[in-house]
């Protein structure tokens, strides 16, 4: 067993269990800050985390943060910012302008002060600020690549002193990516054979019945 | 859970590498089926005592929900504040996006409810893919059958056709929204091939995905477009209780608790969208679950209770490799994407024992009956067999590293190395089959109420073939959305009566059937989230403190 403390109130929990398991086998009520339970996608569970003997408070995700003795844990409400970026997909003109709907759209990611508190928020230890330069720059490809494994989870959000909010600006340049240039030739042809009205559905083929 | 062959001497019949005798199988598969799979046990189904379906066999846990009362009455809703939509999407899932974002691009005004946060749902956990027919050696008549065989000739071929038919377009529309695919050669995004992998249960390469975390890489980007869609109002943390009927039996709103607030709110909308999702975390046949935290099957119950006509209610998915292994995690999915990549399971003797590739129920069934049977593995009072992926990285050396990223991940979760030790599994119940009758459009047999994804039922028949949820959703999520949004603004359905008045029927209906009144639902969240509806709403004098609050 395990003693640690969650919102300052002490639990005794078996030492497999993660920080979301802990406050179920305590009894405690779960209704938010919860999704995807342990699988590390959602993005919802985001705690503080203070280990013992160590004075750094870390950010982490509760489903996939096994407990430790000692440990102090905070679950981090879900701020929304009252003025966001604001765009959509369609109306973002081809990918000549991509630069410049950057800039637009996410006046504040140029004033990046380097100041890795994205880094060190991120709890799948993406290289955040670093994507975020490259979107500045124009490398978009290489920028998405840094966000493909984000969770959405905000915390860099939360971070940044300059309210780049960059996983949204890295959501922005992915999504600008592929709405812009994924362009694949076997989807290209089929969904022209569909609009020829090709390929119909024969629903008397012999293997749309069930063997007799 | 069933003893089972000891860990260690399970690992030293199995070798890395070797190929390991397959088992001659005699047994067939309908009689493994009725023998081992949940659906077909002497636990299997009971007969509905009241609603549309009465009669009708439905799995019996998921039974005491569909004929329990309501969580609320009049009194409780007697001075809630009003609001008006044209149309109510309940459900924050890739379904509920799709929905909502049509029928706001189509003018309607939107207002989109969900019990946690945008987002959060079994969408962003799907790993494997999407499937649709795009391949050269393809097309959407085999995506058409394959997906009926799969389901067992159970599904309505109108809309299994309408979705094969769909999946090429709903693909476009991802990737319009800003969605990104694999491709064969990731440096060629214009003119390139989408990588295709082969689902178990089909006869061809249809799956596209994103990495191996498709579901993730989807629901990013339409959470993103829906809050960034002025035309629809984002509630998090309103989970539905009740549906709103009028007095012509039609669905004219919901009822929605405010968690933050602690009160309900009535919504009046001429259409309703339910997008709930699933029953797995009411954990079925007391199985571990594969499902998000709030899959509790909300909008079966809802839907039922105001009239509307479910399916398929006895069939339900047992995901074959769900994690056994440690405890913790038990539960967890292991896509299918592995197995798909040529990953095997073996037995406590080191034998394969059934066709990997098999669809779901088959290969689930299987594993059932090897730790039935005594030929499973036991490590820490948990049972299962192997699926080995050290062998899969030896065959395809960086196939870990690359291309089954999340598999590598868990498997550090797991506190292994998928490269040098197999995972232990077990099925975990994964998707409800069957569902809400819909239409082509999502229509359910309440006017005025849309169903959408695996609330809806219908195209799975009584099995899902991986992929086929991710374009499920969308594909009737487009369509109930465009319907809704349809809906003429004839002004009465706003302005007349709208209440509960189903819910008294229902009353009566269960009272008459001998039911209590004191079991309700909607459940709204697992157990063990400690919450009670009546407690935090305050519902009632000397209602037990007990679930309030908590320390968060």
């Amino acid at each position: 067993m395990v003693q640690l403390s969650v919102e300052g109130c002490p639990l005794q929990v078996p030492a497999t269990s993660s920080i979301l398991q802990a406050m179920v086998a305590a009894g405690q009520t779960l209704v938010e800050g919860v999704g995807c339970m342990g699988q590390g996608v959602c993005g919802s569970c985001r705690v503080l985390v203070r280990r013992t003997g160590d004075s750094e408070v870390r950010t982490a995700l509760a489903c996939e943060t096994l407990v430790e003795e000692g440990m102090q844990v905070a679950f981090l409400e879900y701020f929304t910012p009252a003025a966001r970026h604001r765009y959509r997909m369609d109306e973002l003109g081809d990918s000549w302008d991509a630069l410049a709907r950057i800039g637009e759209v996410f006046p504040e990611a140029e004033h990046c002060r380097h100041c890795g508190g994205c880094d060190r928020a991120c709890p799948k230890g993406l290289d955040v600020q670093r994507g975020v330069n490259q979107a500045v720059a124009g490398e978009m490809a290489a920028s998405a690549h840094v966000f493909d494994e984000c969770v959405m989870c905000n915390l860099c959000t939360l971070a940044c002193p300059e309210h780049i909010r960059p996983n949204h600006l890295g959501l922005f340049v992915r999504r600008m990516l592929a709405s812009r240039s994924l362009r694949p030739s076997d989807l290209l042809r089929r969904l022209q054979e569909i609009e020829r009205g090709e390929p119909a559905i024969d629903f008397d083929a012999p293997g749309a019945r069930p063997p007799v | 859970m069933a003893s089972g062959i000891p860990y260690d001497l399970a690992r030293q019949r199995w070798q890395v590498g070797a190929t390991p005798p397959k088992r001659a199988d005699e047994v067939s598969v309908p009689d493994l089926l009725k023998g081992y799979h949940p659906d077909h046990g002497p636990r299997a189904r009971v007969s509905l005592a009241v609603g549309v379906n009465r009669g009708d066999p439905c799995q019996p846990d998921f039974a005491a929900h569909l004929q329990a009362n309501a969580l609320i009455d009049d009194v409780h809703i007697a001075g809630a504040q009003l609001v008006t939509t044209d149309v109510l999407v309940i459900g924050g899932g890739g379904g509920g996006c799709a929905a909502a974002l049509t029928a706001a691009k189509d003018g309607a005004r939107v207002i989109l409810a969900t019990k946690l946060r945008l987002g959060d749902s079994n969408t962003v956990m799907a790993e494997g893919g999407i499937q649709a027919a795009v391949g050269a050696d393809d097309s959407p008549q085999r995506h058409f059958e394959d997906t009926l065989r799969a389901g067992h000739f159970c599904g309505e071929p109108e809309l299994v056709a309408q979705m094969a038919m769909d999946g090429p377009a709903v693909i476009r529309w991802l990737i319009e929204l800003g969605m990104m695919f694999d491709l064969e050669d990731d440096d060629r995004p214009l003119g390139g091939k989408l990588l295709r992998k082969k689902p178990g249960g089909a006869t061809a390469a249809r799956i596209l995905s994103y990495r191996d975390y498709t579901g993730l890489e989807m629901m990013r980007v339409l959470r993103e477009a829906v809050e960034l869609e002025p035309g629809i109002t984002l509630w998090n943390r309103c989970p539905v209780v009740e549906l709103l009927s009028d007095d012509h039996g039609r669905c004219a709103g919901a009822v929605v608790y405010n968690l933050e607030w602690r009160c309900f709110v009535l919504v009046r909308a001429r259409s309703v969208i339910m997008a709930t999702g699933g029953a797995g975390r009411l954990h079925l046949n007391q199985f571990p679950t594969s499902n998000h935290y709030g899959a509790t099957g909300d909008g079966l119950v809802l839907a039922y209770r105001i009239g509307a006509r479910l399916r398929e209610l006895d069939s339900f998915q047992y995901h074959p490799t769900g994690i056994a292994y440690p405890r913790h995690l038990a539960g967890g999915l292991i896509s299918e994407a592995a197995r798909s990549a040529g990953a095997t399971l073996i037995n406590g003797e080191g034998e394969r024992f059934v066709d990997e590739l098999q669809p779901r129920d088959v290969v689930a069934a299987a594993i059932l009956r090897e730790c039935a049977e005594g030929r499973g593995i036991e490590r820490g009072g948990q049972v299962g067999v192997f699926l080995d992926t050290p062998s899969l990285e030896k065959a395809n050396p960086g196939i870990l590293a690359k291309r089954l990223v999340t598999l590598r991940h868990l498997a550090k979760k797991c506190g292994h190395d998928a490269a040098q030790e197999p995972f232990l599994v077990y099925p975990t119940l994964h998707y409800q089959n069957g569902g809400v009758a819909i239409d082509r459009h999502g229509a359910t047999g309440t006017p005025g109420l849309y169903a959408v994804g695996e609330l809806a039922g219908g195209i799975h028949g009584r099995n899902r073939l991986m992929g086929n949820a991710l374009l499920d959703i969308v594909s009737v999520g487009r369509r109930a959305g465009a319907a809704a949004a349809a809906q003429p603004a004839d002004g009465g359905t706003l302005w007349g009566r709208a209440g509960i008045g189903h819910v008294h029927a229902w009353q009566r209906e269960l009272t008459l059937a001998g039911l209590p009144l004191d079991v309700k639902a909607p459940q709204l969240f697992p157990t063990y989230a400690h919450f009670d509806l009546g407690a935090d709403a305050g519902l009632g004098a000397g209602m037990p403190a007990h679930g309030v609050g908590g320390i968060r």
